[in-house]
């Protein structure tokens, strides 16, 4: 399971972007070639960034006033703290955001930045520079991934990919995915049943988790490998009781309901997969490729690690979304826009980017960055061999602009249980499912 | 202010001002700047009071006739809406009952729990300071700190619970799950009794020796003494306890530690049973966005404990005996 807004950080996230924060100072003082922006000053001014631990470390803070002269304040994220600021007028100057779900939520509320402006004056950020990933953070006053740039993804995966661990697979005699080619979703979850290890009503393995980042942004994302949209009438309602969404809702519940992997109803106390995947209790997880930085730094766990494509419905497509897209906004009530501006800069293109991009924790959002990627070991090579034939099956899977995931995930809480548990049926649960949502968005719709 | 406006010792004990020369305000009277000066050394307090809770709670009804969510430019008023939506909001009416239920289950056990430990480290043991500091030191940790002792403790794969239970050959229990959640959740309650404890410990102490010992001397058994003396000379304490126990077990929060994902969206995936209201509340405020419709849910809840502390209050008026008459205080 991935953390989430509002999850605990890992020590061993935060140590490792702590550690490529002063890897990168490093590399920004010895001179490595590094494109600077010409375009927008801001330097000797104060940016006010919210964000969390991880995100930006103490040293990396002492770097920006190195390398660019600004200053930076960090609040500690919090959606309440962000609406309390905003409300004061005195919103952060940089806000971190999930840019598939975050972004089209506030740009429809008129909160954000447009950044095309910036974007068109920088020689850090080229928009031919972009990867495709950024668009999740454009909203057209429609649709996601089509319009103005509002803000910018730090790295990022395609969600739905998974790893899994061949000692597990071995002892367990199961056969390993292919390589290249996906498995179906139905194929997934019979090797996690076969995966599976139990003993005095204790699982001891778990045979694979499937949470993605956010359960709602995750059924959106099956619904449309399933053939369909979850999604109806612009985005203002939710449909579970089409073939296709159904066969997605099906699917995610008969995967909580055998139990093979963590869930509300059979939750890992850890909140997240990488200390379970870590300590062998855990054969396949999709996190995509964001949990190599993890991986590659247990060097026990790295060669016995492997990631495999996001899999399909049997007759539906072959979608590998990303469901994060974690990155920056500016309010549009900020009061350091273009200082803002050149952290931003900085932040994603300069030496922090390369810091991360080397770190293995998520693609680089920049293509001219890849090259960075960890591809010194053989089972790196493998893992970027798999990742790059992945991304050709890129693609954006656009968001509901009238609630936050936060609202439809507190809503699949409370209703979705009864159905894991066996008390009511999926058909029963769609409905259910229908009436709640469709409430919550008919009441953003009227507010936007 | 002269030496000789110094009000008296007389002065302050209430008795009439003595009569004196006045030489640097005439026109004003000693009443008038004793009063002034009450308001002058607590004005700190009182501004607090204002800028920090009452401009809350009246922002907080004013957010409660609007549909108000923090970021939308069209939010508006919708007069008492929220309030009729909440009679009519099935999560609410739920929440509150088990809300209800707890208080009704944990506010007694903890109460009781607490005044046997006092009884226990009252008595005269050996290393009695010892066993008083360790029985309160649950108190002290930090809440967030025993949530994830908890969690761990009792996760149905790796916790320390099952791992005993698995040693008797009992197959592991789903504890963080219904219905044996609100278990562990009356655990959590039980486990900080030291707050009551020290308390009651008090309370105890209080009791004159003489009436225990004339008691004693008269044949009346330890029961009898508990229940004829020391239960009637605690009933002050009891009350203290059992209104400040129903305020903060009706606004609890510590389902919230237990919950899968303690996130605003996660806490909706709590055990129905450890949904209470406050889980409700903050489900509404942060997940759902609703702060006019949690502002009114809130202020039900405001009323409600009044009207609970209320009715406590004229239930134990017979039964709270005041070693001091409070009437005499008036």
């Amino acid at each position: 399971m991935r953390p989430h807004a509002g999850a605990a950080v890992s020590r061993r996230r935060f140590l490792s972007l702590s550690a490529g924060g002063a890897v990168a100072g490093a590399a920004a003082l010895s001179g490595c070639a590094m494109r600077v922006s010409s375009a927008v000053g801001g330097s000797g001014e104060t940016v006010t960034v919210m964000a969390k631990a991880d995100d930006i470390s103490p040293e990396l803070i002492k770097q920006a006033q190195k390398d660019i002269g600004v200053k930076i304040n960090t609040v500690l994220y919090s959606p309440s703290k962000l609406i309390a600021m905003m409300t004061n007028g005195n919103p952060p100057d940089l806000v971190r955001g999930v840019g598939a779900v975050d972004a089209p939520y506030y740009a429809a509320r008129g909160v954000m930045e447009d950044l095309d402006p910036y974007f068109a004056k920088s020689s850090v950020l080229r928009p031919a520079d972009l990867d495709p990933v950024n668009d999740l953070w454009r909203y057209d006053g429609r649709t996601q991934g089509k319009g103005p740039r509002y803000g910018m993804a730090k790295d990022f995966s395609q969600d739905s990919m998974f790893w899994y661990n061949t000692a597990l697979f071995d002892q367990a005699d199961v056969d390993y995915p292919p390589e290249l080619d996906p498995v179906t979703y139905e194929e997934w979850l019979d090797k996690a049943k076969r995966l599976t290890r139990r003993r005095n009503g204790q699982t001891t393995v778990f045979g694979g988790s499937y949470n993605g980042v956010l359960t709602p942004n995750l059924l959106a994302s099956l619904t449309v490998a399933a053939g369909g949209n979850l999604f109806t009438d612009g985005y203002s309602r939710v449909d579970f009781t089409t073939p296709e969404a159904r066969k997605a809702l099906g699917w995610y519940i008969d995967y909580c309901r055998t139990k093979v992997g963590p869930s509300i109803i059979q939750p890992d106390p850890n909140t997240w997969d990488g200390p379970t995947f870590q300590a062998n209790r855990l054969a396949m997880s999709n996190s995509g490729y964001w949990l190599g930085g993890l991986i590659n730094a247990d060097k026990k766990l790295a060669p016995l690690s492997r990631l495999a494509p996001a899999p399909y419905f049997e007759g539906g497509r072959r979608v590998s979304p990303c469901q994060a897209g974690t990155g920056f906004w500016i309010p549009s009530k900020s009061h350091h826009k273009d200082a803002a501006w050149r952290v931003f800069e900085w932040f994603f293109g300069e030496a922090p980017a390369k810091a991360r991009a080397s770190g293995g924790w998520g693609i680089p959002t920049l293509k001219s960055l890849r090259p960075l990627m960890p591809a010194q070991e053989d089972y790196q090579k493998r893992v970027l061999t798999v990742q790059e034939a992945e991304l050709k099956h890129y693609s954006v899977i656009a968001f509901t602009p009238y609630a936050t995931a936060d609202s439809l995930l507190a809503l699949f809480n409370q209703i979705a249980p009864a159905a894991m548990n066996g008390a009511i049926s999926v058909d029963t649960l769609a409905g259910r499912l229908n009436s709640a949502m469709n409430d919550q968005l008919k009441r953003g719709k009227e507010q936007v | 202010m002269t030496v000789d406006h110094i009000p008296s010792v007389a002065d302050r004990r209430g008795s009439a001002p003595a009569p004196g020369p006045v030489t640097s305000r005439p026109h004003t009277s000693i009443a008038t700047r004793r009063h002034r000066a009450f308001y002058m050394f607590a004005s700190p307090w009182i501004i607090g009071f204002a800028l920090l809770t009452i401009a809350p709670m009246a922002y907080a009804l004013w957010l409660s006739f609007t549909t108000f969510d923090g970021i939308s430019p069209r939010w508006h008023y919708v007069g008492f809406g929220n309030y009729r939506e909440l009679f009519s909001d099935s999560q609410t009416w739920k929440s509150l009952g088990r809300t209800g239920l707890f208080a009704i289950t944990s506010v007694p056990l903890s109460i009781i729990a607490g005044l046997g430990l006092a009884v226990l480290v009252n008595r005269p043991l050996k290393a009695r300071g010892l066993f008083r500091t360790l029985l309160y030191l649950p108190a002290v940790v930090p809440p967030v700190g025993a949530g994830i002792a908890f969690k761990q403790l009792f996760d149905q794969n790796s916790g320390a619970a099952n791992g005993v239970l698995n040693v008797f050959g009992i197959d592991a229990l789903g504890w963080l799950a219904d219905p044996y959640a609100r278990y562990v959740l009356i655990m959590t309650v039980l486990w900080t009794a030291g707050n009551i404890m020290i308390i009651s410990l008090a309370g105890l102490q209080d009791i004159p020796r003489e009436l225990l010992e004339a008691a004693r001397i008269d044949g009346a058994s330890a029961w009898r003494s508990f229940r004829s003396i020391t239960v009637p000379l605690l009933s002050p304490v009891l009350l203290f306890q059992t209104v400040t126990g129903v305020i903060a077990s009706v606004q609890t929060i510590m389902p919230l530690l237990l919950a899968p994902d303690p996130t605003p969206a996660g806490i909706t995936a709590l055990p129905q049973s450890n949904y209470l209201y406050m889980m409700h509340v903050f489900a509404e405020y942060f997940a759902f966005g609703r702060y006019g419709y949690a502002s009114a849910l809130l202020w039900v809840l405001f009323v409600l404990i009044l009207v609970a502390t209320g009715l406590i209050f004229k239930a134990t008026s017979g039964v709270v005996f005041y070693n001091v008459d409070p009437e005499a205080k008036k």
